[in-house]
């Protein structure tokens, strides 16, 4: 390596810094998509809806008498028209102590198993 | 011949630098797959929240006296009612002409003696042609009605569940 200036190696070395900090940040931008991808999917796939208008039902049958027949009209046509396991146990309220109506939910779609301890308003 | 090897530590350096970059081109073009409205069905999303609004408003009643609008549209069979009302409330913006959301809606119900259950057409605005890019959206419903050929006498609460297929055309 006769008569080879290498005053500037540093330079060089400043280049390879750079170059390596432009690479790390190609493959955080490169992840992040992926993260995006996975978090909108799983938020896609949870059935919010479902889940809540469960809710809602459940709240009407707890002002009902007759609540067995709604709850397996419920269970069967989950099972039948969404494939989904619905099963859920009404506590009406033990007044004059409690006011509150509770329900145990299991909700479960294959996908998303959602177990609910319900407390009325 | 005059060999001189005074540039051989460029050259390396050369070829690093450019299979830095090429690597770098290559991870940012496969990065920029950029997820379009119609890919992450974000309008798929959009209208079926909407769904889910108008079905949530209509089986809102105004007090707790009376029955839902929706409640009543499944004991009365009145399709008509459901179009009207469903329509008005999906279609309706602010500052802009109607939206043009069509749907089709059934009912599934159960008979309890044989424990079979049963769908049954509730209302329509244009037949599904099966090229329509349809959102479903449900509704559990409870209704006064002898609903899937039951028979009770007095008539009582039943759950019944709304589907909705709705689509832009």
């Amino acid at each position: 390596m006769a008569r080879l200036n290498d005053d500037a190696q540093w330079i060089i070395l400043m280049g390879f810094l750079i170059s390596f900090s432009f690479f790390f940040l190609a493959i955080i931008i490169n992840q992040s998509t992926v993260v995006g991808q996975t978090t909108a999917e799983s938020v896609i796939e949870f059935p919010k809806n479902d889940i809540r208008d469960l809710t809602g039902v459940i709240e009407y049958n707890t002002t009902v008498s007759n609540s067995t027949l709604v709850n397996s009209d419920i269970t069967a046509i989950a099972m039948n028209r969404k494939n989904a396991i619905v099963r859920y146990t009404v506590i009406l309220p033990q007044t004059p102590q409690d006011t509150h109506s509770y329900a145990l939910i299991h909700y479960n779609n294959g996908v998303t198993e959602y177990d609910e301890n319900w407390t009325s308003l | 011949m005059v060999r001189s090897e005074e540039g051989q530590l460029y050259t390396i350096e050369g070829i690093a630098a450019g299979l830095i970059m090429i690597m770098t081109a290559y991870l940012v073009v496969s990065a920029t797959s950029v997820y379009t409205a119609g890919d992450t069905h974000i309008s798929d999303m959009h209208l079926e929240q909407i769904g889910t609004d108008a079905l949530m408003a209509m089986d809102t009643p105004p007090d707790i006296y009376t029955i839902s609008n929706l409640s009543a549209f499944v004991r009365d069979d009145n399709g008509e009612g459901f179009k009207k009302m469903f329509l008005n409330i999906t279609n309706n913006r602010t500052l802009s002409g109607p939206d043009h959301i069509q749907f089709t809606a059934s009912y599934t119900c159960r008979n309890n003696v044989d424990n079979s259950i049963a769908s049954y057409p509730l209302s329509f605005s244009r037949n599904l042609s099966g090229g329509e890019h349809a959102v479903r959206v449900t509704k559990w419903v409870i209704a006064k009605k002898n609903v899937c050929g039951n028979n009770y006498f007095p008539v009582q609460d039943r759950a019944v569940l709304v589907e909705v297929l709705m689509w832009r055309d």
